[in-house]
């Protein structure tokens, strides 16, 4: 069996959907293949996204999958010092939501398919070939293989992407890149602030740091990413011992386990090929810095598909013309990108000893006289050290 | 390889095989042939369900 489209999208996540329902919004025909039984399920993620970053995709926030709206963010150094920044007193780009992935990831599915788009779930791509001006992807559903025929092909597969290394593109992820995550879903967690995200910076979460996201009464996300090149244990056994020693979670009880990788290195160099781009967490659209990557895939899947639908228009599907694609994605995401990976750098290169020195010293701080004379004032009273490796890395 | 039961089919293992050797379906792992023993699949994996055959056999 042969079906042709003008676009295929594979993998229906949030930069998959995006990509495809933008695609279908400006006239192309689009195919959507995932290959799990259930969209969205099971999540790989701590389910924060940005209120303007929503905004921003013009998606209005829906009480089928928003399960906390957040006010505020704090964040504890090793010795438990806390830095609690609220809306009130700064105006924070972070504020948001956490959603109910499973729910959201669906509807932005439907999204596409109201759009125009065909979805096939429990469908698996198992190769790629070029053809003409043309590729052709071989899947597999329910035990039936079949070819799709596309002009484009948009690869939104996840971090393990196969189908942009088929397509050329260099997507394998170095470990030193790739933060490992753990998380339980847990009942029963008391926050110090219910409406606030929690992270936890040291050596809790060697090359990463540890979260507490709130899902409304009792109910919070618990997790942590590591860099396997920092420590000998998994991303699990640190998740135990963390659930095990925070404050938050000494009668919480987990309902949940989620896994998986988070590329945060920065965008991949080269999103596009001859009828090919990449979008999502197999482009590494992951913000390097917090390794949140929903509304930079979905930000990412929006420009692909306009310009995946102008290409086809045009009918012109080359590396050159799909290149659009990856500008906008350099001029809207990569630039503050690279800023934030400095930003990481400098993080991870702090001891426990002066994280908690820099946590002693903003911990009181008037927010809204912050300014960056303010923070390197406080900085070198508490840490010169610290700040010496600052100045290193700008 | 050995992928023990408990693996979650999450694919970080995948995404960092300089292979490319490793395929993860829904509710499988594929390894394909050309393992250079670089051992790095093990080492990142979340809840440790790697294992080489000969490390068993040792053990």
């Amino acid at each position: 069996m042969l079906i042709e489209t003008d676009i295929l999208v594979i993998g229906a996540g949030p930069a998959g959907s995006s990509a495809a329902k933008h695609a279908a919004l400006n006239g192309s025909e689009v195919i959507l293949i995932d290959k799990k039984s259930e969209i969205g399920a099971p999540k790989r993620c701590a389910e924060g996204v940005s209120k303007e970053g929503l905004k921003k995709l013009k998606i209005e926030p829906s009480s089928r999958w928003v399960t906390k709206e957040l006010s505020g963010v704090l964040m504890k150094a090793p010795n438990g010092t806390s830095v609690w920044l609220n809306e009130e007193k700064v105006k924070l780009p972070e504020a948001g939501y956490i959603l109910e992935r499973k729910v959201f990831d669906k509807h932005m599915a439907m999204d596409a398919a109201r759009a125009g788009a065909k979805i096939m779930v429990k469908t698996l791509a198992t190769g790629l070939e070029r053809k003409d001006d043309s590729l052709i992807v071989t899947a597999e559903t329910m035990g039936e293989e079949f070819k799709i025929k596309a002009k484009i092909v948009i690869g939104a597969d996840g971090p393990e992407s196969r189908v942009g290394r088929w397509a050329g593109l260099k997507t394998t992820i170095k470990p030193k890149n790739m933060e490992s995550c753990a998380q339980f879903e847990m009942a029963g967690v008391k926050m110090d602030d219910p409406d606030s995200i929690e992270f936890h910076f040291g050596s809790v979460a060697p090359g990463g740091y540890a979260w507490l996201f709130p899902k409304g009464d009792d109910i919070a996300n618990v997790g942590l990413g590591i860099l396997t090149t920092e420590t000998d244990k998994s991303a699990y056994q640190h998740l135990l011992e963390f659930v095990e020693n925070c404050p938050a979670t000494q009668n919480a009880q987990p309902v949940e386990l989620n896994i998986g990788g988070d590329p945060v290195g920065g965008m991949l160099k080269e999103l596009v090929t001859d009828n090919f781009m990449i979008v999502g967490d197999a482009a590494s659209q992951v913000n390097p810095l917090t390794g949140g990557g929903i509304i930079s895939a979905m930000e990412a899947g929006l420009y692909a598909g306009q310009v995946a639908a102008q290409a086809i228009r045009d009918d012109d599907c080359s590396k050159a013309k799909l290149k659009k694609y990856q500008e906008r994605c350099e001029e809207n995401i990569g630039k503050k990108f690279k800023r934030d990976l400095k930003v990481k750098e400098y993080l991870l290169s702090l001891s426990d000893e002066e994280l908690n020195s820099i946590a002693e010293a903003f911990q009181d701080i008037e927010l809204e006289n912050i300014n960056t004379a303010e923070l390197i004032k406080n900085l070198i009273k508490v840490s010169p050290k610290a700040l010496l490796k600052l100045g290193k890395l700008f | 390889m050995i992928v023990n039961e408990w693996c979650m089919y999450c694919g970080e293992c995948a995404a960092v095989c300089p292979r490319s050797l490793i395929e993860v379906r829904e509710n499988s792992l594929i390894f394909n042939e050309g393992c250079k023993e670089c051992r790095i699949c093990l080492k990142v994996c979340p809840v440790q369900a790697l294992e080489k055959e000969e490390d068993s056999e040792l053990s």
